[in-house]
Parts: structure tokens; C-alpha cells; sequence
């Protein structure tokens, strides 16, 4: 959901993270920083690296994706994670949570925000 | 933007976010988790520099007590072998403190006595420890316990609590 100036809200962010992993990891598989900066591309840029390395690492917990070593030529070797079968369940279930919520919430938000009282609380 | 080759203090400011990350996980991540997690997150910051250049790539990553926490979150090891080691030397501590207040106490008694020309020993637990000492009359020469199976038995029972407490707790939360 974007705020006036553009910028999204962390908690939010936060929340939808996996979804947003899983779902680009099932285009196609990918490493750490490559996820980082197409999230970026999408507009996603308070994305901090920091915060999807280890939600890579949850998934790769929960089983939701495997991983291989890949040679580059930076030196390092790069992580790349590609989704498992549960993982691609668990993209289905959590679209369909995502849909629901979002049809759930759409009537509350389309109805236009009443005029502030007079004395309205801070 | 591509900054191309990493020069020797790109690589020096990775290496020290990479070691930030390190210093929070050593004891208590088992090792070859460590090693994985920091063998990923320095080639995802050097791919990162090369584009951004390495201090946009160590700030992108946040704070890296956050990071580090995150990472403990996921994959804690069921002992905490750096907080079993603090408590094993607190209770080391504590009982030297205790030791030496005994001791300070006994010599009070012993100059208060009016005691002439011998040295005085007292014991708890002889053979045993933890508190032992000898002082003599004068109070020019004095010993005090270091070390015993008592304070063998109580830095272990300290260091398997330290260790383990947080696994125990967890455990029961879930």
C-alpha cells in the first residue's frame, strides 16, 4: 500500500515479504542480492538486504525452497534458491489468504472517510 | 551504477560487517550454520558493492545486531555456549567475592582474639572447598582458595544453566 510520498509501510512490508519472495523465486530461481534488487525494480526499495536474507533463510527452513552453491566470478559463491513443491503450495495458500484479505478489506476502503469531527481525539 | 573491482578497504569494510554479524552468532549458531550464513551474506555484500559501491552495500544491510538476531531467531543452537561461559565466570566471581569476605572476616576475628605468633586456618568442607583459608597472627601473610572441586562443580552447574536456560524456556512457551 503506497503512502503519499511513495514510501510503504515496514510493518506491512514485513508481513507480505515471503509472498513477495515466494512469488518471484517462482519466476525463476535467484540469489540473495539479485531478490533485493528486483524487489527494488518493482518499487519495493525500503526493502533492506537485511531483512531478506534471513527471511530466505526461513523459507529455506520451512522447506518452501532449496538451495544450491553457484561459482561467480565475484569470487564468493552465490546462494541460489529456487522453490521446492511445498513451497509452491505455500505460494498458492498464502495468494489466496492475500486475496481474501484484500476482498475482505476492499468495502472498508472504498467507502468514502466520514468528515473529521470538530473535536476529534489526537 | 557498476563500481567494478573491490579495492583492499572495499573488502576490509565487508570483512567487518561480515565479522559484526560473527561476533553476535559465535557460541551460540552451531558452526557450519555460521559458516554458511557468512560465507552468503559476504558474497551477497560483494555483489552488492560492485554495483553500489561497499559502504552503500554494509548500510543497505541495517543494523547488524537486527541482522544477527534475526539469523539467532532461525537457527539457535540448543546451547548458548557464550552466555554459559558468563555465567560460569560470574559464579566464579561470586564465590571468590564470598571467599574473600569469609577470609576478611576471619582475620578480624583472629587480630580481635588477640592471638600471638601462629598462623590460623579455617575450612568448609574440608577437601571440598569452596572457602578455605589461613591467616596469620600478625596478618602480614594470608591464603585464600582458587580453585577446589567445589568451585569446579558450582562454575559447571552455572555454565550447563547459563547454556541452557533459553532452550528450556522456549521449549515451554511453545
Amino acid at each position: 500500500m503506497a503512502q503519499e510520498n511513495g514510501a510503504h509501510d515496514s510493518q506491512l512490508l514485513k508481513g507480505v515479504l515471503s509472498l513477495a519472495l515466494l512469488r518471484l523465486l517462482a519466476e525463476r530461481e535467484s540469489y540473495g542480492y539479485e531478490l533485493v534488487t528486483r524487489l527494488h525494480e518493482l518499487g519495493l526499495t525500503e526493502v533492506q538486504d537485511g531483512s531478506v536474507y534471513p527471511a530466505l533463510g526461513r523459507l529455506e527452513r520451512d522447506a518452501h525452497v532449496t538451495s544450491r552453491l553457484v561459482a561467480s566470478s565475484s569470487g564468493a559463491a552465490r546462494k541460489y534458491y529456487r522453490l521446492s513443491a511445498a513451497g509452491y503450495a505455500a505460494l498458492e495458500h498464502i495468494e489466496l489468504a492475500w486475496q481474501s484479505l484484500v476482498r475482505a478489506l476492499a468495502p472498508i476502503l472504498s467507502t468514502p472517510v466520514p468528515a473529521k469531527p470538530k473535536e476529534a481525539l489526537p | 551504477m557498476n563500481q567494478g573491482a573491490l579495492t583492499k578497504k572495499d573488502r576490509a569494510r565487508i570483512e567487518i560487517a561480515v565479522r559484526t554479524v560473527d561476533w553476535h552468532l559465535d557460541g551460540r549458531v552451531p558452526r557450519a550454520r555460521r559458516r554458511q550464513i557468512l560465507n552468503e551474506l559476504r558474497s551477497n555484500l560483494i555483489e552488492a558493492a560492485e554495483q553500489v559501491g561497499s559502504q552503500q552495500a554494509v548500510r543497505q544491510l541495517g543494523d547488524l545486531k537486527a541482522l544477527a538476531n534475526s539469523y539467532l531467531e532461525l537457527y539457535r543452537g540448543r546451547f548458548d555456549i557464550r552466555a554459559g561461559s558468563f555465567w560460569a565466570f560470574i559464579t566464579y566471581m561470586a564465590i571468590q567475592v564470598l571467599g574473600l569476605a569469609l577470609f576478611i572476616a576471619f582475620r578480624a576475628g583472629v587480630a580481635a582474639g588477640g592471638a600471638h605468633g601462629a598462623s590460623y586456618s579455617f575450612e568448609f568442607w574440608p577437601g571440598f572447598g569452596p572457602f578455605a583459608g589461613t591467616v596469620s597472627a600478625s596478618g602480614n601473610t594470608f591464603e585464600v582458595l582458587i580453585g577446589s572441586p567445589a568451585h569446579i562443580l558450582f562454575v559447571l552447574v552455572a555454565f550447563m544453566i547459563g547454556s541452557s536456560y533459553r532452550t528450556v524456556f522456549a521449549r515451554r512457551r511453545t
